[in-house]
Formats: C-alpha cells, sequence, structure tokens
C-alpha cells in the first residue's frame, strides 16, 4: 500500500493535469456507452401495452395479418375451455395539447362514454374530450378512470369499430386461461378453431418482435458508442507507458532491494484500475446526463423509422453504474497490461534511458508492419463471415482487426513521413526538432497517432457512409417518388402503422380535373416468420406506367410489373428479401387473412422507406383476401401541362372533411430527407465525444512530451532559441501528429467504409448503398480535425516555452 | 585601457528555498577581455556553474551587474537576450548536451538554423572541418565517443563565431586523450576566433592552459592568478 501510494499516487498527484485528463477520456468513454444503453433502453423499452395494466394477466393473443375477424369471437367463446376472450382494436388519438395517446377498443359491455388512464385524466379536465381519430374530429363523454401507467383512451369495442370505420374488424384477441384450466388443452383447442392463416402467440410476442426489430438499429448505435471507449483505451495505454518510462529507474531500485515482478505488476495494473474506476464512475454520472438529451434522439428514431414507441423514464440502477464502473476499469486494466507487463521485466540493473527504449522501438517498426499486414488480411477474412444469429459480427471483427492494423503500422507511417519530409523540414530548426521528436519518442507518438487516427476514421468512415447512404436516398427517392401529389389520412403516423383513408374518396380524387391516375396503395402491418413487415398492394399497372421502381441488376422491372395483375405473385424489397433469404423466383407462403397464400416473389426492388421490408401484391390481388382492406394512402399522377399548385388545391377542397392531408412531391422528399438527417444526428454526436476524447489524448501526449524533455527544451534556450520557437516547435509537432493521424485515419476510415456499407449495414439492414464519398463535408471535417489538434498542442506549448533553462539543463 | 568583453561587479546570487533564502555568490568581481580563456577552479556547489550562468545571460544576479560588451544582461528584454545568446554566446558543457536524433551536422547547425541564418550547412560544416570531424557528418551522436561528441559541442558552440564562450567542465566526462583534443580546441578558439572563453573545470590540465584562474570557495574568489 505504501509502495503504490509512493511510487503511483503520489505521481498521479503531482501531475494533475495529466491525470485529470485521462480520468476525463475515460469518464467521456464510459460516459457515451452508458448513456447511449440508458437512453436505448428508455426509448424502447416500453412496447408493454398499456392495456395490460388494464385488463390484466394474458396469456395468449390473437393475430392475423390484415386484422382478426370479430366472428372468431363467436366460434372461440363458444369453446368448452375455461377460458376468456378479450377483443382488442389499438389505433392513435391526437388529443389537443397533448399529442397522440393510444386508444384501445375493448369489450366494456356497451360503455358509451370513453375511459381515460388516471395520468391522462389528471391533464384532460372537462365532463367530454375531443380528439382526432384517424384524421376526423371526434368528441366523447368521459367515464371513470381506469388504472393504468401512462396516458391511454379506452372505448367500447363497437364504438370502437365504428370511430375507427373497421366494422367487422379486430387488432387481436386476447386469451386468458382459467386457474385451474390445463393451458395446453385450451392451446390445442383454440388452434382447431382458427382459420389457417391465423397467428396463436405467447403475450410478448410483439413486443419481442419489435425488439428484435430494434436489436440491428441498437447493436449498431452501441458498437458506435464504444468507439470513444477504444480511443480511451489509446489513451490509458499510453499514459501508463509514459508512468513506466518516467519510473523505470525507481523500478530498478525497488527489484534492486527486493521487489518481485508480481509486485510491479500490481503496481501499475492498480494505477490503471484507479484511472479506471474513477472515470468510470465519472461516466455514469456523466451518461446519465446525456442520456436525457439522446433519448429524445434515439425514440424519434425508432417512432420515424420502426414502430410507435414511448420514452420511459431513464432508469440508473445500481446494475447499470457497477457496468459502468465495470467498463472503465476493464478497458484501463485491458491497455495497461502491455505496458504493466514490461515495467515488470525491468533488470534490477537495468538503467535503460528513454532514447534508448524509443531506439529499441524504432528497430520494431517491421514486426508492427508485419503484423499490420496479418491483421489487415484477418480483418478481410472477417468481413466475408455471414452475419451470426442476425448480429453482423465478422463485420465488427473486421472493423476492429482493421482498427488493430492501423495500430501497427503508425510506427512505420511515423518514420516514413519523417524520411519523405526530411529535406522540408529541415530548412526551419521548429520542423526539424518537431519531425525528429517525433521519431524520437516513436513508441509514444505511434500510439497518439493510433488514438486520434482511430477518432478521425471512425468519423470518416461513418460520414463517407451516411453521406454514401445520404446519396443512394436522394437518388432512391428520384425513382421512388415519381406522383406529383400524394394523399394520406390527417392523422400521425409512426414507422409500420397505416391509418386508413376514408372509404368513397377514390371517386372524389379521380374527380377532379387535372388528375390523370391514381394508385391506391394498402398498406398492412404484417408478421412473417417472427419478423414484422408491410404487406402491401397497390396498382401495379399505375406503378409499372408512370412510376421507376428499380429492381436488382438483371431483373426486368417492365416484365415483373406485368406479371403481377391477376396472379399470386409479390415484388419484396431488398431488405426483406435479405432478411428472409428470398431471391427472385422462390415461392414463400404468406399468411393472409384467414388463408395462408403462396406466393412467387416475382422481383426485388430498391427500398430505404424500412429495414423490416415490403411484399407488395396488385391491389386487386390483396383485395381478393382481404375485401375489407382500407387504402392507406394515395400517389396521384397529374395529366400533362396540368398545374399542380391548382390540382393541389381543388383537391383539398374537394377532400375537406375526409381528415386528409395533400403534400406535392417536393414536401415527402424534404421531409425524408429531414428524418433521414435526424436519424444520423446521434450518431454525429458519438463522432464529435471519439474526436473530444482524442484530443484530450493529444493533449495529455503532448504535455507529457514536454515535460520528459524538459531539459531539450531548456537546452534549445542555451542555443540560441527563442520561447516563441521552442512554442512553435510544440504546435509544430502537434501539426505532425494532427497530420499523421489524417493520413493513417483516412486510410482506415475509408476501410471501414466499406465494411460499414458492404459488411455491417448489409448484414444489418439488408440495403445496398452506393459508394459516395462526401468529398467537401470530409475535407471540411478533417480540416477541422487538425486546427483542434494543433490547439490541442497549445497548453503543452506553453509550458514548454515557460520553463526555466538553467533549472532544467542539469537534470537527468 | 579597452573595456572588457565580460564584467562581472559585485555579483551575489541568491536562491529562495522555501523562507531562508540560500547565497549562492557573495560579491564576484571579475572581468575577461577578448582571446582570454578564464578558468573556474573549486570544489562542487562553490558556485562555478551559477557563475556560468550570470555570465551566460541565462539567469541573472540578486545584486550587482553581470556586464557584456558594457551592457547590463539584467536591462536586456527576452528578444534581446535570445539574439545576444544567438550571435555572442556560445555554451559546451559536461555531457555534451547534443540532441541524439539530429546528425551530427544538424547539431552543429541548430544555433544557425535558431537564428534563420543563411548558408548554414556549409558554416556547421566548416566548423566540423575544424573540429577533425567532417567525415562523422551524417552521424548520429551516439555512434561518436565521449571525446568526438564533446568536439562536436565545441562546434556547435562557435558556429555562430560567438564572442564569449561558457564552458562547464569541458572535460569532465572525457578521457585523458579525448580532453587534451577538446583543450587544443578551446585554446585555438581563443586564438583563432578570438573569443574569450570561461571555463569551469576541476581539471588541473585545463587550468594550464587558462591565461586566468579564479578559485571560488563557497560562492566567494579565493584567489585570481594571471598568468
Amino acid at each position: 500500500m505504501k509502495l503504490l501510494r509512493t511510487l503511483i499516487l503520489r505521481p498521479l498527484r503531482r501531475d494533475l493535469l495529466r491525470t485529470a485528463l485521462t480520468v476525463l477520456s475515460v469518464a467521456l468513454g464510459v460516459a457515451v456507452v452508458v448513456a447511449i444503453d440508458l437512453a436505448g433502453d428508455a426509448a424502447t423499452g416500453s412496447f408493454r401495452s398499456s392495456m395490460q395494466t388494464l385488463v390484466g394477466r394474458t396469456d395468449l393473443e390473437i393475430v392475423a395479418n390484415g386484422g382478426v375477424d370479430e366472428r372468431v369471437m363467436g366460434t372461440l367463446t363458444g369453446l368448452p375451455v375455461d377460458a376468456k376472450f378479450a377483443p382488442i382494436l389499438e389505433a392513435q388519438a391526437v388529443i389537443p395539447g397533448v399529442g397522440a395517446v393510444p386508444l384501445y377498443g375493448a369489450d366494456l359491455l356497451g360503455e358509451s362514454r370513453i375511459l381515460l388512464s388516471k395520468p391522462l385524466a389528471e391533464r384532460v379536465r372537462g365532463n367530454r374530450i375531443s380528439f382526432n381519430l384517424n384524421g376526423r374530429g371526434v368528441s366523447y363523454t368521459a367515464g371513470p378512470k381506469v388504472d393504468g401507467t401512462g396516458d391511454f383512451l379506452v372505448l367500447d369495442i363497437a364504438e370502437a369499430q365504428r370511430a375507427l370505420g373497421r366494422f367487422g374488424k379486430l387488432d387481436r384477441i386476447d386469451v386468458t386461461v382459467s386457474p385451474g384450466e390445463d393451458f395446453a388443452k385450451v392451446d390445442r383447442a383454440v388452434r382447431a378453431v382458427l382459420p389457417a392463416g391465423y397467428l396463436l402467440n405467447r403475450p410478448g410476442t410483439r413486443s419481442e418482435e419489435n425488439q428484435r426489430m430494434l436489436r440491428a438499429f441498437r447493436w449498431n448505435l452501441r458498437v458506435l458508442s464504444y468507439i470513444s471507449l477504444v480511443v480511451g483505451a489509446f489513451l490509458i495505454y499510453n499514459t501508463i507507458s509514459i508512468s513506466v518510462v518516467r519510473r523505470r529507474a525507481e523500478i530498478g531500485i525497488l527489484r534492486a532491494v527486493g521487489a518481485a515482478r508480481l509486485t510491479v505488476l500490481a503496481l501499475f495494473l492498480a494505477e490503471a484500475a484507479l484511472l479506471g474506476v474513477v472515470g468510470g464512475a465519472l461516466g455514469v454520472a456523466l451518461g446519465r446526463v446525456l442520456a436525457e438529451a439522446t433519448v429524445g434522439l434515439i425514440a424519434g428514431t425508432v417512432n420515424a423509422l420502426y414502430t410507435t414507441s414511448r420514452p420511459a423514464a431513464i432508469a440508473l440502477g445500481s446494475t447499470e453504474a457497477m457496468g459502468g464502473i465495470l467498463t472503465g476499469a476493464l478497458v484501463s486494466l485491458g491497455s495497461a497490461f502491455a505496458p504493466a507487463r514490461e515495467a515488470m521485466r525491468v533488470a534490477p540493473t537495468e538503467a535503460m534511458s528513454r532514447g534508448a527504449r524509443e531506439h529499441h522501438a524504432s528497430l520494431r517498426w517491421k514486426r508492427g508492419l508485419a503484423g499490420a499486414f496479418v491483421l489487415a488480411g484477418m480483418a478481410w477474412a472477417a468481413a466475408q463471415v455471414d452475419p451470426l444469429g442476425g448480429y453482423p459480427v465478422g463485420g465488427y471483427a473486421a472493423a476492429l482487426f482493421a482498427i488493430g492494423a492501423s495500430a501497427l503500422a503508425a510506427p512505420t507511417l511515423v518514420l516514413a513521413v519523417n524520411r519523405a519530409t526530411r529535406v522540408a523540414t529541415r530548412r526551419r530548426a521548429e520542423s526539424l526538432l518537431a519531425g525528429r521528436s517525433l521519431t524520437a519518442s516513436l513508441a509514444r507518438s505511434s500510439v497518439v497517432v493510433a488514438a486520434l487516427a482511430t477518432a478521425i476514421a471512425m468519423m470518416a468512415s461513418v460520414g463517407i457512409m451516411v453521406g454514401s447512404f445520404r446519396e443512394t436516398v436522394t437518388v432512391w427517392l428520384d425513382s421512388q417518388l415519381r406522383a406529383d401529389l400524394y394523399v394520406r389520412p390527417a392523422a400521425p403516423s409512426a414507422a409500420g402503422e397505416y391509418p386508413p383513408l376514408p372509404r368513397g374518396i377514390e371517386s372524389v380524387l379521380e374527380s377532379v380535373p387535372g388528375v390523370e391516375a391514381v394508385d391506391l396503395f394498402h398498406g398492412v402491418p404484417f408478421h412473417y416468420h417472427g419478423e414484422r413487415a408491410t404487406l402491401g398492394g397497390g396498382r401495379i399497372e399505375i406503378v409499372r406506367r408512370y412510376g421507376r421502381l428499380r429492381f436488382l441488376p438483371g431483373e426486368n422491372r417492365d416484365a415483373i410489373l406485368r406479371s403481377l395483375p391477376g396472379a399470386d405473385r409479390v415484388i419484396a424489397s431488398e431488405p426483406f428479401a435479405n432478411r428472409h433469404h428470398l431471391r427472385a423466383g422462390d415461392r414463400i407462403v404468406v399468411p393472409i387473412g384467414a388463408r395462408n397464400v403462396s406466393v412467387t416473389i416475382a422481383g426485388i426492388y430498391y427500398d430505404y422507406s424500412s429495414s423490416q421490408g415490403y411484399l407488395v401484391m396488385d391491389r386487386a390481388t390483396l383485395l381478393r383476401y382481404l375485401p375489407d382492406q382500407p387504402a392507406t394512402n394515395a400517389a396521384i399522377y397529374l395529366s400533362r401541362g396540368a398545374d399542380a399548385q391548382r390540382t393541389a388545391r381543388e383537391l383539398e377542397l374537394r377532400t375537406a372533411g375526409y381528415g386528409v392531408t395533400v403534400a406535392p412531391n417536393r414536401t415527402l422528399r424534404r421531409t425524408a430527407i429531414e428524418i433521414f438527417d435526424r436519424t444520423f444526428a446521434i450518431t454525429w454526436a458519438l463522432e464529435a465525444v471519439a474526436i473530444v476524447v482524442a484530443m484530450l489524448g493529444a493533449a495529455n501526449s503532448l504535455l507529457a512530451l514536454v515535460l520528459d524533455r524538459r531539459r531539450e527544451l531548456g537546452l534549445l534556450r542555451y542555443l540560441g532559441a527563442s520561447a516563441a520557437q521552442v512554442r512553435g516547435m510544440i504546435l509544430t509537432e502537434a501539426a505532425f501528429l494532427g497530420l499523421l493521424a489524417m493520413l493513417l485515419g483516412l486510410a482506415l476510415g475509408f476501410a471501414l467504409s466499406l465494411v460499414l456499407i458492404f459488411v455491417v449495414n448489409r448484414q444489418s439492414f439488408g440495403w445496398t448503398i452506393q459508394f459516395h464519398p462526401p468529398v467537401a463535408l470530409l475535407a471540411g471535417a478533417m480540416g477541422l480535425v487538425w486546427c483542434v489538434t494543433v490547439l490541442a498542442g497549445l497548453y503543452p506549448a506553453r509550458v514548454a516555452a515557460a520553463l526555466r533553462p538553467v533549472d532544467v539543463i542539469h537534470e537527468e | 585601457m579597452p573595456q572588457p568583453r565580460l564584467e562581472l561587479r559585485r555579483v551575489s546570487k541568491s536562491y529562495s528555498d522555501g523562507a531562508q533564502p540560500v547565497e549562492v555568490l557573495h560579491g564576484i568581481s571579475l572581468a575577461a577581455e577578448a582571446g582570454t580563456i578564464t578558468a573556474l577552479l573549486g570544489r562542487s556547489g562553490c558556485g562555478k556553474t551559477t557563475l556560468l550562468n550570470l555570465a551566460g545571460a541565462m539567469d541573472f544576479p540578486s545584486e550587482g551587474e553581470v556586464l557584456i560588451d558594457g551592457r547590463a544582461t539584467a536591462a536586456l528584454s527576452d528578444a534581446e537576450l535570445t539574439a545576444l545568446r544567438r550571435t555572442r554566446i556560445g555554451f559546451v558543457f559536461q555531457f555534451f548536451q547534443l540532441l541524439p536524433t539530429l546528425t551530427v551536422l544538424e547539431n552543429v547547425e541548430l544555433p544557425l538554423l535558431l537564428a534563420g541564418a543563411r548558408n548554414s550547412a556549409a558554416t556547421a560544416r566548416d566548423r566540423l572541418r575544424w573540429v577533425g570531424l567532417e567525415e562523422k557528418a551524417s552521424g548520429l551522436p551516439y555512434q561518436l565517443s565521449g571525446g568526438q561528441q564533446q568536439r562536436v559541442a565545441i562546434a556547435r558552440a562557435l558556429v555562430h563565431s560567438p564572442d564569449l564562450l561558457i564552458a562547464d567542465e569541458p572535460t569532465g566526462n572525457l578521457d585523458t586523450a579525448g580532453g587534451d583534443q577538446v583543450l587544443a580546441l578551446l585554446r585555438d578558439a581563443a586564438t583563432r576566433f578570438g573569443a574569450t572563453i570561461l571555463m569551469a573545470t576541476h581539471s588541473a590540465e585545463a587550468a594550464a592552459i587558462a591565461d586566468v584562474r579564479v578559485s571560488l570557495r563557497d560562492g566567494r574568489i579565493q584567489s585570481l592568478e594571471r598568468r
């Protein structure tokens, strides 16, 4: 303990600024991981229906693609089993001043009033409650308040069907088996009477489906959140290395007076653990704060792209807190192990100077380069591996191997660039000294370059991926959104929800002068092999004539679309096909309504609107299986020469009272791109934190270089260097570091972007992204990072310039 | 009588060590003419190095004045001091203090690069020739013997033709042969370049080449002997 205090704690206290920078690096790394985990849980964890708190325990639930026919209720209640069957409808109501809240239809024995959950009743006063349902205003007398968490409304099932226009349809039937009744018997009896296409699920299946649906999204977010931690790990390695180098003489003395090797190892690991635990604890607290800021962003993305989710409160329990601290400690210990082992190997008689060590390090570059090639090969091999359990494990491994390869290649790069710039840097003392200093402290400068490069690479790779994705989506929007105007219900729509268009609107739309064709689309939430997706029906002939749907290479668009009408043939979106390993020509069985329908995949088209995917058939085919299925949106093509603005106004006039919105093409495109940009906002925030951590590391390392080279800096003053020149030398060194990191970071970033685009994204979400690096954005970002790296050198430069030469020249 | 190139007038130097100031030099007065070698003799801790730092304008007296060519160093601004070191003063240290990452030639050239001088490489090569190490120009310091390293350090100290050369135990870390070579160079520097050399030493051989020998004891001049 005393050794720990004198050899470790005292120096940490003496170098308080550097200690603080290291702790802060770990804290930021841990904070981001904790924040993303907490916010992710809060934003996606509350899929449990509020209804469950109302109706109590449910043992089974009956669902069907396209809705459950309410007549099934009659059959079920006639079964000779002791079980309760509860019909349920779900929709979203928009209450002025409150926003969207779930509205349930349940068997309330003919109750004509609307029930409010207690939390909602607190916010909505008065005897009557008015709200918007599928774009239309409705009003009910408020009935008794009901228990339950969160805001929700409940109507009697018959009234709900009437208000929603879903006569004879249910979203599901909840089954509760009475105590004492044989569960298996009920299960068998229900299955026996259900139509072929109906699904009998365990409760929680929906929640599991949701979680499964969000799995890739959350995993990728989580992996991104580890970047700062990886960058932090490099810096811990650096800090402990510096610690070992500085105390080499002390270690030698310790060993000479009898300290065991393991004692030395334990001392340095204790230093790392201490930095990790303190950083981890700070990170947990910081993460809790960051989670508050992040949850809205994540929930927004989940709602826009996946499913309706209401963010729950952020819950930081002791498990999460301990997990965060443990993460900090483990990352610290892991990254400190190599330098601590080196300390353990110091012989009692050894008094090797830094210069000699660095000289040895410079001789090891060939070994590092060979290792880099091996790791690069492993990265390539890992990128070829198929996803494991739905996770792009090979992609993540490839990214890690690539990061390792670049770290091992860093010393070679430092030496090579130094050699290449030898003539140019020689012209000025500052650049000559800065360049040589980096090679002189090769082991250390390589780690800083590798850490900075990793952060830059992640930024560049995500930049390239997002830029490419954005460009792909923009091009896709051009081909996908060909109609002039779009009509949809004026109801809140989250991804996977399809509020219906009012019946009879088709003829209204077609009657407007200037309208040449109306493509009515029927979107149906759809369960397929335990995954959620959308089953769609459209007027394929109109799509063929007016649209520009793009199919995978080699597939004939016209022939595919011509083959759909009048046949059990569908087209699948690329993510759906990849998710379920389907190819054109495959036959699959799809439960639609009461039937299992065998359909042929006629073709696979590019789509970027849903990672869950679509199966689309001709509208007439869909309506053959789901006769009452309402249309959910309409694409309107205008005749040549028609005035789009005037037609839109006319459409709005004629559909007034139908509760629909009419949006021109450009509005839809703009909204789509806005959603896209919002989705990736969090990605940029995570990147920024990684860059900040790397900058802290750069400042930390430069400060260490300054402190270790005090004597050399003092000598320069003796030889005629001005304070400004010493300052300039350190800043030049920072600039060199930034430049080297940028070179390595861009190369690594390019490789990582290929992994992200062609492995991780493809395996996680199933879509093909065209490679479009956003050159201007990247150049701007790199310039900014380089400037910030130079700024990180300001404080160390000031320290260097303020050194008193006479005090330091005789040290050693 | 010509103005001495270096003059110390009643110089005292004390350091604050906590509450108690520690006086290292007491009332030192000394003058050195152009082209002469002054040897400072005395035990470790007698104040030799402190006096060298004051003479080289790297530190300033607590009392009294250090004058270089008649100008008090304490009155000079930081920029003037830097300019003074770049043009008028050279330093040689006991442990050579060569930068291990620079080649021999670059080490010698460094003061000229810092001063932004032209033809720095040619001048540095010229000085290396003078110390007999031109063939080692592209080597690194660790490839040289101690004596050779100190010769490089002397070449560096004189590369900008300073008027004043401050040498702190220049032979203290060398064997006899190496030490003799270094002393010969210092003598030659005084003669050929007209440099004023102020040298701290323990060595009798070093003291023997000096024109003036100053013995220090406990921060005071014990004796001053001219040859």
